[in-house]
């Protein structure tokens, strides 16, 4: 039994795009950072560099190379330096954690860098997805406790904190976020489980389509570590190519991402009706003006795009974007939401149609609540009524998680419920499932 | 009474009552020196003693040292009278920890027994100073750099960073080429701290500072303690090493490149109202040719849209850098306080030190 006084619980909320971190009882997260980092392998890192290499953490005076060591990057500042052999790396794989270490140093990065805080003097919560396995969540318990020494700790679902954003303790909750759509009903705070399904189809997917799109139209993004401006005259500047040649493949593609991520939120739209490409083929085109200087316009593709979500087979007709056999059994988005309503008991069903709730950072997408809306009064049951909800402003549907998160953490009746360090030593790491369910 | 505002930064302190667009009444060194008989005092002793910095790299670190500076100035400087304490309003930098803030709460409350209290982070207060509620600010101080963005008067925490660099790197940078260039002479920090604010300055761009290396005329200039020293090309590195931080060692953009990335993850109609308000300030930004040199940076960095130099009202005092925090918690006192929107003694004794977190955002 941990009791909360005043000192303030941290919520953590590891995306596949962005980690969120801060304060239980604030608004908006604090630390708001890449949820993937540089790393730079001390092998390949060596074999070019002759002698005084500064990036070894371990400085053996002798000839042999540390194996395996690597020198991790964190944050958005140290990630957007561009380094020689700099690869950008995951944590997390299809939803699950596969690299430990790297989920150590954001922690520490949050922590130290962010938050400037003692980990030993604050509970944390932590989200998680909402088809988590008991392995991963006793080895997060094992890291915090062991590693970190936080007091308490708790692991809530990720839809179950949306819930608790707007209010409710059942509603349906559609997660569209970087690396996967997750569509999880949620009864009095519990998710059910049997009801939950998931798409690989996420912001990363739209914006890798963007991309493949535009390049087609011969339009090349250029990463801003790859070009410099010159004055040749006074007030006449002139974009310059930088040749980089050590830059590795991985960043030029996170670099990449950025800036079409930024065109993205710009630009798309998500359409009213199914798109098809004779109705849009004479749209005005919208400019956008990339960072190096040149305006690119932008016509069909910002209704194609985010038709994606609920077409997925529309991605097929973008040449050159791969996993097909991925996405093909994909369902669009209100199909998903159907399938997992009638999934569960009939009696809530209704309730559950009234509140659908959107989250995560792919579903601040302009239109896209009326467009869900329409589509899912068509498909749904005629007794049924459709509402879809979703904070008005960008912000909160992007960070909805967390701010469920915080106010879970500062609610008063909550404070019993932490798992606590002496618990941990008590029953051992998988006393987790029965305190955090 | 006014309201006493208090800015307490690295190297130096201000403070004064709220009167805006006057410069503080005290701006003093917020380093002591410790007497070893009786305790900490402050003042310039003729001996060596153990200097005491309360404030490192822009937070509050020695709670002792900073209550005797606190006593020194509230009861010496601003001349409150004991048991008839005012109201006090205090600026902190970006990601202050909550801790930090509590404890100075309770300080104040407890040790000083003011009666009101308020705080309020300085890049809001610096773009009051200026006359706008939303913009970024730059602000290059003693112990640290803090890029932040405000909009309507909240601070976007996402688009704002923090370098743990200051001007006291610049001052060991500077040390460091002068002990170069003239081996046979001894200098101390101290020395070299006067001899960066007499002396650094910004080249016109990288083109013009490459040309100042090869070529540039050296200056005699002759030190307190009566040994000569020769400044040359040395001034320059130190405006550069601002631009170019792998001067200072690290790997990292400059500061104007730092400024659009990190505006760059706000949403894009925010944009260009934050970086068309781009505020310095800061004593580093005094710099000779730093101004000039931004601005110049400003129209080279790869963003579409180019950050835009506030000037100060001209009702404002003169070198509004060196403490425009300073300025904009006074004119924030003056709005706060008699609204009765800070944090009371009532408030404080009846929630504790928490209640700081309700009331000042």
């Amino acid at each position: 039994m941990y009791g909360g006084d005043e000192v303030s619980a941290i919520v953590i909320d590891l995306g596949y795009h962005t980690c969120k971190a801060g304060y239980a009882g604030e608004d908006a997260p604090k630390a708001v950072f890449p949820s993937v980092v540089g790393c730079i392998d001390q092998m390949d890192a060596d074999d070019d560099k002759e002698n005084n290499d500064s990036e070894t953490n371990n400085s053996n005076a002798d000839s042999n190379k540390p194996k395996g060591k690597r020198k991790l990057y964190v944050g958005s500042q140290a990630l957007g330096f561009r380094r020689d052999h700099m690869e950008v790396v995951s944590p997390l794989k299809d939803g699950v954690v596969v690299d430990w270490d790297i989920v150590d140093n954001i922690w520490d990065h949050a922590f130290k860098d962010c938050l400037l805080i003692d980990p030993k003097e604050h509970p944390m919560l932590l989200a998680e997805p909402s088809s988590n396995t008991q392995l991963q969540r006793e080895k997060t318990a094992e890291l915090m406790f062991e590693k970190y020494k936080v007091p308490a700790l708790f692991l809530a679902k990720n839809a179950v904190l949306t819930s608790f954003a707007s209010g409710r303790a059942t509603s349906v909750v559609i997660d569209s976020g970087g690396g996967s759509t997750t569509v999880a009903p949620v009864h009095d705070g519990y998710v059910l489980q049997k009801a939950v399904s998931s798409s690989p189809i996420g912001g990363e997917f739209l914006t890798d389509c963007l991309m493949k799109s535009l390049e087609r139209k011969g339009i090349v993004i250029k990463p801003r570590y790859s070009f410099k401006r010159k004055e040749i005259q006074p007030g006449v500047f002139q974009t310059v190519d930088v040749d980089l040649p050590l830059t590795t493949e991985s960043y030029k593609l996170y670099s990449q991402r950025v800036i079409a991520s930024d065109i993205k939120e710009c630009v798309c739209r998500a359409p009213d009706a199914p798109y098809d490409e004779s109705s849009y083929s004479n749209i005005p085109m919208t400019p956008y003006e990339l960072p190096d200087g040149q305006t690119i316009e932008i016509g069909a593709d910002r209704f194609k795009i985010p038709d994606i979500l609920f077409n997925p087979s529309l991605a097929q007709t973008i040449p050159g974007v791969d996993n097909f056999a991925e996405i093909s059994p994909a369902r669009g988005l209100p199909q998903m939401v159907i399938e997992s309503i009638n999934r569960c008991d009939v009696d809530i069903r209704k309730e559950l149609f009234g509140s659908i709730l959107l989250a995560g950072g792919t579903a601040s997408m302009q239109q896209l609540k009326e467009r869900l809306e329409k589509d899912l009064l068509e498909e749904s049951p005629q007794a049924a009524r459709v509402k879809v909800l979703a904070s008005g402003n960008a912000t909160e549907r992007r960070f909805s998680v967390w701010i469920g998160g915080s106010i879970l953490a500062s609610l008063g009746s909550f404070q019993q419920m932490w798992f606590s360090k002496s618990e941990y030593e008590e029953h051992g790491a998988s006393y987790i499932q029965r305190k955090c369910p | 009474m006014e309201a006493a505002v208090v800015d307490a930064g690295s190297k130096i302190l201000k403070a004064g009552f709220a009167i805006p667009d006057q410069a503080p009444s005290l701006i003093i060194p917020t380093q002591m020196k410790r007497m070893l008989d009786d305790g900490s005092s402050v003042d310039n002793s003729m001996s060596e003693e153990v200097t005491v910095d309360p404030v490192v790299r822009g937070c509050i670190n020695d709670w002792d040292a900073m209550e005797d500076l606190l006593h020194h100035i509230l009861y010496t400087g601003l001349e409150w009278e004991v048991g008839n304490e005012g109201q006090i309003l205090f600026t902190e930098p970006l990601c202050t920890p909550k801790a930090v803030r509590e404890q100075l709460v309770q300080l104040l409350f407890e040790t000083f027994n003011v009666s009101g209290f308020y705080a309020s982070e300085q890049a809001v207060l610096s773009l009051y100073a200026v006359g706008r509620i939303s913009g970024c600010t730059v602000d290059i101080g003693h112990g640290k750099i803090d890029i932040a963005a405000v909009l309507e008067g909240a601070v976007q925490h996402i688009a704002s960073r923090r370098f743990e660099v200051g001007g006291s790197d610049l001052t060991k940078v500077l040390a460091q080429e002068l002990g170069k260039s003239n081996p046979m002479v001894n200098l101390s920090i101290s020395d070299a701290e006067k001899l960066k604010e007499q002396f650094a300055c910004c080249a016109e761009d990288e083109i013009a500072y490459d040309r100042m290396l090869r070529t540039c005329e050296t200056e005699e200039h002759t030190l307190p303690d009566g040994q000569v020293i020769r400044i040359g090309r040395e001034k320059y590195t130190v405006g550069e090493a601002l631009f170019q931080p792998s001067i200072l060692g690290l790997e990292a953009h400059g500061i104007v490149e730092q400024l659009v990335r990190s505006v760059a993850t706000v949403s894009s109609e925010n944009q260009k109202q934050l970086l068309e308000n781009t505020v310095l300030c800061g004593g580093t930004t005094s710099m000779t040719g730093f101004e000039s040199r931004f601005q110049k940076e400003a129209s080279l960095c790869s963003s579409a849209i180019c950050p835009c130099l506030v000037k100060p009202p001209e009702y404002m005092p003169e070198n509004l850098a060196l403490y425009s925090a300073w300025v904009g918690g006074a004119i924030l006192a003056k709005v706060v306080f008699p609204q009765n929107q800070h944090v009371t003694k009532g408030d404080y004794d009846e929630t504790g030190p928490s209640v700081v977190h309700r009331k000042c955002f």
